[in-house]
């Protein structure tokens, strides 16, 4: 026994420097990893500064423009346009995902009745549909209603995949609550509603946070439907992407200028539910 | 009345609560239910569903049935029984698809898992800069997946790409390599992409996992004498199962469902190489404006989804 503890000591360098050399590895292996995460990102963000002339350098140092941006709000591209769609978009998709979820994920949650859990599972389930079997009787129908090329038509497709997500996520967080609070407020007085218009909602207020949060990245990233329901004027800003060519395909250094306008508002949001990210990506899968 | 009480205990309330769905309100029945409140507030979100899921899935589905090209009529056509089933399986280009998917789908799931894990590994320890490394993980996955294919296509250039440039200076042979311009290496290339959103994630996820297991198990096993990679491989890995299941249930439906990056960075080509089933049913339905048959295809994968979304609720329902 007291042989197997000492072996390590015996050949090669001493323990402390065993011990250092070992240190020493794992920060530079997360350095790696650092820059693995890191750099495709810092990289987009650096060539939204360059000219055109640096963006096909691979130079890390140079003298930076703002030209880009004022490239890709002006004619012909006016990003200005698909910012406001996207936001539209994403907005009214959430302000109809989180009420609605959360009222359906309350009764889903505390109420009991036959067919309850099968209803959930179908809930689940819908999660799973693929979004081209969505994405063919919409394109039709909306072609024969000329809903093309608005935001209504994406906001009702985005409704599909935002809805099911959002109660299976909150049923979660009301799953989560002691139901003994709110026996005490009804004890108190309250009926229903009022128990769950002041002790409930407020409880779930982070849950509502949360699941308004991913509907909204969800929305504003999406590229398949909006690539088939838009046309021109109603392009969100993944798709207005796929504008910004000149002769050479794409033009690198304003489309990572567009590709800022689209990635910052998503990692200042998801930097403020970091703690739920992974909870809830899979939502109860993890434990 | 009950408001004083809410803020006393909001601070300390879900926070760190776990989402789960095991409900502890089965337990317990809830007493106040009206019914009449419960249809009122469960109504809205099952209409919604209603609409924009079912509807579809019962719409596609009769479509499957007819010839619809919207080339000849803006009008459904006639039914054709299953024959633009029986086509698929005749039709090159669906086949192909299906072997591009699932080719994608095993590179993709099997580096994100073991570079997932690596991660996992590295940032297991609650130091000071791994706690902060951590934070830095939930970025790529959280990027729009256009912005994905965008900077992976930028950095793969073989003229002016940084990776490639990279690439070939360590490697003096793929100097100047066109990454995107070869069959295998653009599926890897858009593989790649997708690992580096999805990749810390997993790493955040096996995280969580292994601040599960009790560290005197770890710690017994090093007194016996037991090496790192055997502690790894007796103890951390199958106490990882679990998760890692789960996880590559999910990566494996998110495999299938490649799109944009396929769109964004090589369009299918070269050749039709990467052009995964959702493109290719795209394709067909979008750009060929074959209904009739692209619904047929699309039902084809609702069948493949459905397989593997069984699994996944299996084990849901199990766990909780």
């Amino acid at each position: 026994m007291q042989s197997t503890v000492n072996r390590p000591a015996v050949r090669g360098p001493s323990p402390l420097a065993r011990k250092r050399l070992a240190q020493g590895a794992e920060i530079v292996a997360t350095l790696i990893v650092i820059f693995f995460v890191m750099f495709p990102l810092v990289w987009m963000i650096l060539a939204a500064f360059k000219t055109e002339i640096d963006v096909y350098s691979t130079r890390l140092f140079f003298q930076p423009t703002l030209d880009n941006f004022r490239a890709i709000f002006a004619d012909p591209i006016l990003l200005g346009s698909h910012t406001w769609v996207s936001a539209l978009v994403s907005f009214v998709t959430v302000a109809i995902t989180v009420p609605l979820g959360a009222a359906a994920s309350y009764v889903l949650s505390r109420h009991r009745f036959r067919g309850r859990d099968s209803l959930f599972l179908a809930i689940l389930i819908s999660q799973f549909v693929p979004a081209v079997v969505v994405a063919i009787p919409f394109f039709n129908l909306f072609r024969t209603l000329g809903l093309i090329d608005t935001p209504v038509a994406l906001i009702v497709v985005y409704l599909s995949f935002t809805l099911p997500y959002a109660i299976w996520m909150l049923r979660g967080f009301f799953d989560a609550l002691p139901v003994e609070v709110e026996e005490a407020a009804f004890i108190d007085g309250c009926n229903e509603l009022q128990t769950l218009r002041y002790v409930t909602l407020p409880l779930v207020m982070p849950g509502l946070l949360v699941a308004g949060v991913f509907a909204f990245i969800s929305a504003w990233n999406e590229y398949f439907f909006a690539l088939i329901l838009t046309r021109s004027d109603s392009l969100t800003l993944p798709v207005a992407m796929q504008t910004i060519t000149g002769p050479r395909g794409p033009m690198w250094q304003q489309v990572s200028a567009a590709g800022i306008v689209v990635m910052v508002p998503i990692l200042v949001m998801s930097l403020f539910i970091r703690k739920y990210f992974v909870a809830g990506i899979t939502v109860g899968a993890v434990k | 009345m009950d408001l004083p009480q809410t803020s006393k205990l909001s601070p300390d309330l879900p926070a760190a609560a776990p989402l789960r769905s095991g409900p502890a309100a089965a337990r317990k029945p809830w007493k106040p239910q009206s019914t009449r409140l419960r249809w009122v507030m469960l109504g809205p979100a099952m209409l919604v569903i209603a609409a924009t899921v079912l509807y579809p899935l019962a719409s596609s589905f009769v479509t499957s049935f007819r010839d619809w090209r919207l080339t000849n009529s803006p009008l459904p056509g006639p039914f054709v029984g299953f024959a633009n089933y029986a086509r698929a399986f005749t039709d090159t280009a669906f086949i192909n698809s299906l072997g591009v998917s699932a080719l994608y789908m095993l590179l993709s799931v099997s580096l994100t898992l073991i570079i997932g894990l690596g991660i996992a590994m590295l940032l297991s320890k609650p130091t000071k800069l791994n706690v902060l490394t951590r934070t830095l993980l939930i970025f790529p996955f959280a990027v729009a997946p256009v912005l994905k294919g965008y900077s992976w296509k930028f950095m793969l250039n073989p003229e002016y790409g940084v990776y490639a440039k990279m690439i070939g200076d360590v490697f003096h042979p793929l100097r100047g390599y066109i990454w995107l311009g070869h069959e295998f290496s653009a599926l890897c290339a858009i593989a790649m992409s997708e690992v580096w959103g999805w990749a810390p994630l997993f790493a955040l996820m096996f995280i969580g996992a292994l601040g599960s297991i009790p560290g005197e198990t770890t710690e017994a096993a090093k007194v016996d004498g037991a090496t790192s990679f055997q502690i790894f491989r007796k103890i951390t890995l199958p106490l990882l199962a679990p998760v890692i299941y789960i996880v590559a249930l999910l990566k494996i439906i998110s495999a299938f469902k490649m799109f944009d990056q396929v769109s964004i960075m090589t369009g299918g080509g070269p050749g039709d190489s990467t052009q995964t089933l959702y493109f290719n049913v795209f394709q067909t339905a979008f750009r060929n404006l074959d209904m009739g048959y692209a619904s047929a295809l699309s039902y084809l994968l609702v069948a493949l989804m459905g397989v593997i979304a069984t699994f996944y609720v299996r084990t849901l329902l199990k766990g909780s």
